[in-house]
């Protein structure tokens, strides 16, 4: 069978690299992802590992290059992933990387910092040229006698200290928020000494620490008196205003105001220049970092994976152990000889034996990793266990099909998957971003195989967009019934709904060659011979895939040598199964075949009911002479296999216990150390038999055996397995379920939507027109809730029939994934 | 039922017009009868084809295993399904509820 059947054989391999090659060997591993280390000084700290210095270094660059990334991030550039394929960097190249990358850290510092001290010192020439250049009409006017005059009706001034009532200016910059603030509190403290105006500046400047433009209110106040001065300094302080100097001559205010835009000129000048040289600078660290990054992280990862490694005595060479598939390793030794060829010992690899349990390996390719993924979502398998992977490829699309069953839906879905796999390869489909888009995308195979069993189960279901089909003419003949039965068109007129009866002769003409004959599409009572059939069908289906995952169970006793479970378990568990639903299949088969509507019918559902009670209901015809006794005969032998199942095996371990632990010490070491073979032998059985329990078995395995242990193990397998077998049947019905609800769903939008548009007047041109927003509702309703919600719903139950009812027949799922050391998956 | 056979009839075009009942007396047209033994047949070798002969045709390769599963696990899925359906019609124990005005309609257009 082919690689997914079971894991590859996964082996334990011991690594010896010479010290001075150690580096590049695991750096050329990284490359090719073949082994997973595993860590030799787990007791160690991991300050106390070898290579702790040269992680250290690795993570201290990688803070410089964060810093790097988030100023080239902030100046708007984006940073390439880079081209081709780059290699860790041998150890001596790490202090050049290093020397490089503190250089381009500080010139960005640097550049950046002038860039900040620049753009403070424009923004404060900017505000003071606003201050001055806003045109505030003084409202007093230079001379200080007009003034008086002005002022005298208004207040008198308090006495002669005061009589020198020059006015003075205080003029500045608060920020908008602040201005109504200042303004109350000025007039609160100063009132009538100080006249303020405030007005807003004309465009807004830019802020030097966010980059943001923001208005700012300037103020000039004219005051008189040198402590309303200090009150009024003071209160600019508190609230943070700008204060300039203010002249009160109109030329000195130009004057200055021309210095200022000089001055503002130069600096934007200089401003420019050191934001050329920074976009230099940046564009520099565009170029390098994106392959440092790569080179740092691979070379950390190597220092870490050297630090899972032990030195040998000889401080020679490192060891290290690790997981590599069987088959990878000629190639894994080709490789070592290859990277260790330019130091004078070549590292070796060799294979040493294993207790644990190895890692569980299966090569998927694109097509069979999605199947693989939902197997895994469930749990990963244990070494070497059978694997329901190739199996799901096709039974997880059928059970949803057989939810699903609608031809017009599934071809969209598979012609939506199609297009997604014909286009799979383009870039910008690889490259998107969207999780919604990723799911879908990633189970494309899934989504076209479900589509096209979908399409089948639509022409056996009948069903296009719920409408039936006559591809082949139908076996109801309605005229025979018409003309036998003596339907007159009176007679008609009072009867609104008349049953065909097959025992008249001409009425059945057969049964529909492929799939469910039309005319029951339009019958009224088409639910009952539907539901009928889509229930016995769910019964079979599931009958029939829980006996597969039964079987499948033999091929793992089989192959893990244990020959026992096959008689105590699996023919017990398989003579339950299909004793008691086995039974009730053929039933139901038979049924179909030999009962025709002649006499009453007989009730399957009441002779089964009857099988367990061991009764009878004379009102139920038998369907073959002899039923109760073969039913009896049946009912037995099942339970006969309960307790078979419940004690064969510990029983049968006992015994086996028993027969070798009589023998002497000595002759137990001897087996030790050359029972290699038998350890894994009896580990094997151990994983067996002890399901529950971790892998690793200990060093003999019979000293472990404890009896309720055991027995408790297989008494909740037992009754896991039988009251299992009754709910999971049941359990399938949910196929039936489904497919119900699916069809009445898109009958009802057929019926409410589209109907009632084909329906619309018998002018010509008002049903076209009309059937233009009800086409559109039909569709977006089709895809929302036919296509998105019940295909959801229906691959979850699929889901659901798979993991639980179909794999805890044979499957245990407590494995680990061979994880190799590879640098591939890092560089995302 | 199993393996009727009836014989092919040739349609009359006057039987098609709505509304024309068949003359009493005159035996009413029958339907081509569906037999069972031809579409068991058929699908049987078909899926079998493909199910069991199939495997041999697959190229050797690294999917030669799952590609075998495959086409065996279609096979039986599909052929189980559908004789699920065929059987499950074979001897219907009641028949179709018509409406009136159904009856009407049918009765003249499948014939």
């Amino acid at each position: 069978m082919g690689s997914m059947f079971r894991s590859e054989e996964v082996a334990l391999v011991q690594l010896f690299l010479p010290t001075s090659a150690a580096y590049t060997c695991v750096s050329q591993l990284g490359e090719l992802g073949l082994v997973e280390f595993r860590d030799l000084n787990a007791s160690v700290s991991a300050f106390q590992r070898r290579f702790v210095g040269d992680v250290r270094r690795c993570e201290e660059l990688e803070k410089t290059f964060t810093f790097l990334q988030e100023e080239v991030w902030r100046a708007g550039l984006a940073l390439h992933p880079p081209e081709g394929r780059l290699l860790a960097p041998p150890p001596r190249d790490l202090l050049r990387i290093q020397e490089e990358t503190d250089r381009l850290a500080r010139e960005l510092r640097d550049v950046r910092g002038n860039q900040q001290s620049l753009r403070a010192q424009l923004h404060q020439l900017q505000l003071h040229s606003a201050v001055l250049g806003r045109g505030h009409r003084l409202p007093l006017a230079a001379t200080p006698t007009d003034g008086l005059l002005e002022r005298t009706p208004l207040l008198q001034p308090p006495g002669g200290p005061h009589q020198d009532l020059r006015v003075n200016f205080v003029a500045g910059a608060v920020e908008p928020a602040k201005a109504a603030a200042l303004e109350r509190l000025l007039w609160r403290a100063c009132r009538g000494f100080l006249i303020a105006s405030f007005r807003e500046t004309e465009q807004p400047l830019e802020d030097p620490v966010t980059g943001e433009p923001a208005t700012w209110m300037t103020f000039l106040i004219s005051y008189w008196g040198e402590q309303i001065g200090q009150k009024i300094r003071k209160i600019t302080d508190c609230f943070h205003c700008h204060v300039f100097p203010f002249v009160e001559q109109e030329d000195g205010r130009l004057g200055t105001l021309q210095q200022l835009q000089q001055q503002s000129q130069e600096l934007q000048e200089v401003l420019g220049e050191t934001e050329r040289f920074l976009s230099q600078v940046l564009g520099r660290v565009q170029r390098l970092l994106p392959p440092w990054r790569v080179q740092i992280h691979k070379m950390k990862a190597v220092y870490l994976v050297l630090n899972q490694c032990s030195v040998s005595a000889t401080h020679k060479c490192l060891i290290a152990e690790g997981w590599c598939a069987a088959s990878d390793l000629p190639a894994l030794q080709q490789v070592l000889q290859d990277s260790s060829s330019e130091a004078g010992v070549s590292a070796v690899v060799h294979r040493i034996p294993c207790r644990d349990m190895p890692p569980t390996l299966i090569r998927t390719n694109r097509f069979t990793a999605s199947f693989q993924g939902i197997v895994d979502a469930y749990g990963v398998g244990r070494y070497q266990e059978v694997n329901p992977a190739p199996y799901t490829i096709i039974t997880f699309p059928f059970l949803f099909a057989v939810m699903f069953g609608d031809v017009g839906h599934g071809l969209l879905m598979f012609l939506f998957a199609l297009a997604m796999v014909l286009a799979e390869n383009r870039p910008a489909v690889k490259t998107a971003q969207n999780e919604i888009w990723r799911t879908f995308f990633g189970g494309r195979y899934l989504l076209l195989l479900m589509g096209l069993f979908s399409v089948y189960t639509g022409f056996i279901y009948n069903e296009c967009f719920s409408r039936a089909t006559t591809i082949f003419p139908s076996g109801w003949s309605v005229a025979a019934m018409a003309t036998q039965s003596g339907w007159s068109d009176a007679f008609l007129a009072e009867h609104p709904l008349l049953t065909l009866d097959p025992a008249v002769s001409g009425v059945f003409l057969g049964p529909y060659p492929f799939g469910i004959d039309p005319v029951w599409s339009l019958a009224v009572n088409h639910l009952s011979f539907l539901n009928s059939f889509k229930m016995k069908m769910s019964v079979i289906l599931g009958v029939t895939h829980m006996t597969f995952g039964v079987v499948l169970g033999v091929f793992n006793h089989v192959h893990f040598g244990q020959w026992h479970r096959l008689l105590l378990e699996t023919l017990p568990e398989l003579t339950f199964l299909l004793g008691l639903f086995g039974y009730l299949v053929f039933l139901v088969v038979y049924k179909w075949l030999f009962i025709a509507a002649a006499a009453p019918a007989p009730s399957i559902l009441i002779h089964f009911i009857n099988m367990f009670l061991f009764s009878r209901s004379p009102t139920n015809p038998l369907l073959f002479p002899g039923q109760e006794v073969v039913q009896s005969a049946l009912v037995v032998v099942a339970l006969a296999a309960v307790p078979v199942l419940l004690l064969g095996t510990p029983l049968f371990l006992r015994w086996q216990h028993r027969r070798r632990s009589p023998r002497p010490a000595g002759r137990q070491l001897d087996e030790d150390k050359s029972g290699i073979l038998d350890s894994s032998d009896a580990s094997v059985a151990g994983w067996g038999s002890d399901e529950e329990k971790a892998g690793c078995p200990g060093d003999q395995e019979e000293a472990e055996f404890v009896l309720s242990e055991v027995l408790m193990h297989q008494a909740i397998h037992t009754i896991e397995f039988c009251l299992g077998c009754i709910s999971n049947t049941a359990s399938y019905l949910r196929l039936w379920a489904l497919s119900l609800a699916h069809a009445q769903l898109s009958e009802v939008l057929w019926a409410m939507v589209m109907r009632e548009g084909l329906r619309m007047g018998r002018e010509l041109g008002v049903a076209a027109v009309v059937l233009v927003p009800i086409f559109a509702a039909f569709a977006v309703l089709t895809v929302a809730i036919l296509l998105v919600m019940e295909g959801l719903s229906a691959f979850l139950h699929a889901l659901r029939l798979h993991w639980v009812e179909f794999q805890n027949k044979f499957y245990l799922g407590s494995g680990y994934k061979l994880s190799p050391f590879t640098f591939a998956e890092e560089e995302d | 039922m199993l393996g009727a056979h009836c014989p092919v009839r040739t349609r009359a075009p006057e039987h098609l017009q709505f509304g024309r009942a068949p003359q009493p007396g005159h035996p009413a047209p029958a339907m081509t009868a569906h037999s069972f033994a031809l579409p068991v047949i058929i699908f049987t070798t078909f899926w079998g084809l493909i199910g069991i002969a199939g495997p041999w045709f697959v190229p050797k390769g690294p999917n030669r295993g799952v590609t075998i599963t495959m086409l065996v696990a279609t096979a039986v899925c599909c052929y189980l399904f559908w004789l699920i359906t065929i059987l499950a019609q074979l001897n219907p124990l009641f028949g179709p509820q018509l409406k009136n005005e159904t009856i009407w309609y049918v009765r003249f257009l499948w014939e």
